[in-house]
């Protein structure tokens, strides 16, 4: 199979913190690490190569070249191919710009299929993966939950989207997109110790507007439709604090807290 | 001797409840925190012990070590199992670990002469309580207190969360007992202070297993006064500003318990509830009402004098209430254990030195340059920070700490991410001429560098090995450097 997967790097959210008086998030421990629905995208590409050693797969993505150094450990785990769509021309891009970027390499491409997350951590808009199926008139899925890896060919891929009441099982006619939901078992392989010495630079290309020739007026600022209003952080809101005790009372409270947001 | 033979030979001098073969608890002793990522996830590369061994006293200690002299078997000696350098780490294919656990009496609490002798396998929680019911404290605080054990904690040269107030371990003992590899006993007498030659108690203090194996030890008592404790907490502008002020506490000839200072984003992790991304400052004072007071006087004072680095003091019992919960339960130690089994981080790892007042923030800073710019992995950093808990006339330590996602094997973890880290604070300090090692040892992962950390005067430590271990069977690859277990490096 030949798998093409879509990823970005993005801020660490677990090192910020969150400025309640200015409200804004606190960006000063700012890393960048790979989206976590990526992962799980990325780590299924994995599992085909794994039964199929033949299949090849390719990494995309589009951001600063300050993430060349975790494309190259991409490549380590081994990712066949990377590609990274950089170009000052495209900062500032919305979800819409940034589609009409990828897809303009993408079909330049040969695939069977293309794998994503479905949302990212510091956007979760979701839009990307559909606009670029559009543009690429391809079928497209979000939130899968997991691709059968038995039954997946250049031609068909089944998988399941868990809904809030049951779990659907389709099949989709490839080449297609399949976006993947997030997942704490996903995990990619570990590069070995030589590996990770290895340079890996001829594996990776980069690209700029200079290869893509697309309209500047199409992309970054100027070619977004939409603008970002106000950023927040989703799980960063004020909440009454209450200090218990470590006594029977201060465990229960702990205890029925946990359990009345059904995390045991 | 083979493997079968050496069993069947212990038989013979211990009871067989005190020879423990079972596998899991071998690959247990195989290794300590150091590879404990490793450990977790079953990929240790290092060979298992033979047996661990439970000596009820020191004539069996004596008997152990002989036979192991006599047919080169290596021994790592064993307390608590808290080391976090490799000190118990076994690099040889014949070796017994004698485990300190039988040996756990409390032979005397003297209030008169303010002084405690203790077997080397008792827990030093298990003798701080006594004490504290007499109203004494050992004055040793580890936060491994509730679970490492006095022959572990001089063997390492250990240091407590008081120790600006009480001293480290060296400062408390005042006599031991230990069995050197051709099973002679010293036992060092218990005298306030002798001039009798060279101190012999540093041969056995921080010798971590390498020379002799300690039995007993007396250490110093110290009445407590925890009604009088008092805490002070600062947000500060940099590091440089918290060193200073510990410097002028110290300087001016004061002595409070606790002197630290955090940098940003150390604070930040302990600190979660008050930290607003600063660095932070705190002190505790202890002991009789007027030296709590003027010690507290002192503080005030040496805040003062930095104002301008001072932005807002913080509610002491913030500082209360977060040195009560500092210490490790084994329940904690074992809750990171089955952590890692799962998740590809490690948070906390420590790299400690120490260095005189000038040179401490130019070590701090030159590593935090150095790692940005040279260090492989720092893509994969998730908190790089230090502070200083431990402060004397002349200097005080750093605690460089740094938490890390981990995107390699297992097994490599260490030399992929830790010793690069470790290698570049070590350079750094030994460069401006501070010790690589303050409170955790050297183990086996510092000892590349044990003769740059001494300079000339490793002909001294060298001439120790030579005279008390000349078979090297002690604890082998720790402190002294081999090449046969660079492999395991
Ligand atoms: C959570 C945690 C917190 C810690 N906090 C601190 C701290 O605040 N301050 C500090 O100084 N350290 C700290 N440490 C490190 C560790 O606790 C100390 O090094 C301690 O002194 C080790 O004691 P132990 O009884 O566990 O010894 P072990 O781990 O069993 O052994 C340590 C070393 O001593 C040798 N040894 C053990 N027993 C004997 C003996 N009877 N005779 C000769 N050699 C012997 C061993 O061979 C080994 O090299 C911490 C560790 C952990 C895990």
């Amino acid at each position: 199979m030949n798998i093409i997967c879509l990823v970005k790097f993005v801020p660490d959210i677990t090192g910020f913190g969150y400025d309640y008086e200015a409200s804004s998030m606190v960006r000063n421990h700012t890393r960048m690490v790979l989206n976590p629905d990526d992962v799980c995208a990325l780590s299924f590409a994995f599992k085909v190569k794994e039964r199929h050693p033949d299949s090849q797969i390719q990494v995309v993505s589009m951001g600063p070249t300050t993430v060349v150094p975790h494309m190259h450990d991409l490549l380590r785990i081994p990712v066949d191919k990377g590609t990274l769509i950089s170009d000052p021309l495209f900062a500032g891009s919305d979800t819409y710009a940034t589609s009409e970027v990828l897809g303009s390499y993408l079909k330049t491409q040969s695939f069977d299929c293309i794998l994503s997350g479905s949302r990212s951590l510091d956007g979760a808009t979701s839009q990307v993966p559909p606009q670029i199926a559009e543009i690429l008139s391809l079928d497209h899925m979000l939130d899968i939950s997991e691709i059968d890896v038995e039954k997946i060919s250049p031609t068909e891929a089944v998988f399941s989207v868990e809904g809030e009441r049951e779990t659907t099982t389709w099949s989709m006619q490839l080449p297609g997109v399949l976006s993947l939901g997030r997942s704490s078992t996903c995990k990619l392989p570990y590069p070995s110790y030589a590996d990770l010495q290895r340079d890996v630079s001829d594996k990776l290309t980069i690209l700029t507007n200079k290869e893509l020739g697309l309209d500047p007026s199409h992309v970054g600022l100027e070619g977004s439709l939409t603008k970002v209003v106000n950023t927040y952080d989703a799980n960063s809101r004020r909440r009454a604090k209450t200090v218990v005790e470590t006594n029977e009372e201060g465990i229960e409270f702990v205890f029925s807290y946990l359990k009345d947001r059904g995390f045991v | 001797m083979n493997n079968e033979k050496i069993i069947e030979q212990l038989k013979t001098m211990l009871e067989p409840t005190q020879i423990n073969t079972n596998s899991e608890d071998l690959y247990d002793a195989s290794a300590d925190r150091y590879k404990k990522y490793a450990k977790a996830r079953n990929v240790l590369d290092v060979p298992a012990p033979l047996a661990i061994v439970y000596p009820y006293t020191p004539e069996q200690v004596r008997d152990l070590l002989v036979f192991c002299n006599t047919n080169l078997i290596n021994v790592i000696p064993r307390a608590g199992k808290t080391a976090t350098e490799g000190g118990l780490e076994n690099w040889k294919e014949q070796t017994l670990v004698i485990d300190a656990l039988h040996l756990d009496s409390i032979i005397n609490i003297d209030t008169y002469n303010m002084q405690a002798t203790v077997q080397a396998g008792v827990p030093l929680q298990v003798l701080e309580d006594a004490l504290r019911k007499e109203g004494f404290t050992t004055g040793h605080s580890p936060q491994s207190k509730p679970v490492a054990k006095l022959g572990g904690l001089v063997a390492t040269r250990s240091i407590g969360q008081f120790s600006t107030l009480y001293g480290a371990i060296e400062d408390m003992v005042v006599g031991l007992e230990c069995v050197f590899p051709d099973g002679h006993i010293s036992k060092i007498k218990n005298v306030p202070r002798r001039s009798g030659g060279p101190d012999i108690r540093h041969i056995a203090i921080g010798n971590e297993g390498t020379l002799c194996y300690i039995t007993e030890v007396t250490v110093k008592m110290f009445k407590i006064y925890p009604e009088n404790n008092k805490f002070y907490g600062y947000l500060i502008k940099d590091v440089d500003t918290g060193i200073k002020i510990l410097r002028e506490v110290m300087a001016n000839g004061f002595r409070p318990s606790v002197a630290r200072t955090y940098s940003e984003e150390d604070a930040a992790q302990h600190f979660y509830h008050f930290h607003k991304n600063k660095c932070v400052l705190l002190f505790m004072a202890e002991g009789p009402k007027g030296i709590v007071k003027a010690t507290g006087e002192a503080i005030e004072q040496a805040v003062e004098k930095f104002k301008d680095g001072i932005i807002e003091q913080v509610d002491s019992k913030h500082i209360e209430n977060w040195f009560n919960n500092l210490n490790w339960s084994q329940q904690d130690i074992d809750d990171e254990f089955e952590g890692m089994k799962e998740h590809d981080s490690h948070s906390g790892f420590t790299t400690e030195i120490s260095a005189d007042w000038s040179t401490i923030t130019k070590i701090y800073y030159n590593v935090m340059k150095r790692v940005k710019e040279e260090y492989p992995r720092f893509h994969d950093l998730t908190m790089l920070g230090g502070h200083s808990s431990h402060s004397y006339i002349n200097g005080t330590n750093m605690y460089f700490v740094y938490n890390y996602d981990i995107h390699c094997a297992p097994e490599d973890e260490m030399r992929v991410y830790h010793h690069p880290m470790q290698r570049i604070i070590v350079e750094e300090t030994l460069r401006l001429g501070g010790s690589m090692c303050h409170h955790h040892g050297i183990g086996k992962f510092r000892n590349e560098w044990t003769k740059q950390e001494h300079g000339s005067a490793y002909y001294m430590l060298e001439k120790l090995k030579e005279a008390f271990d000349p078979n090297g069977i002690m604890n082998f690859g720790t402190i002294f450097p081999q090449e046969e277990g660079k492999k395991y490096q």
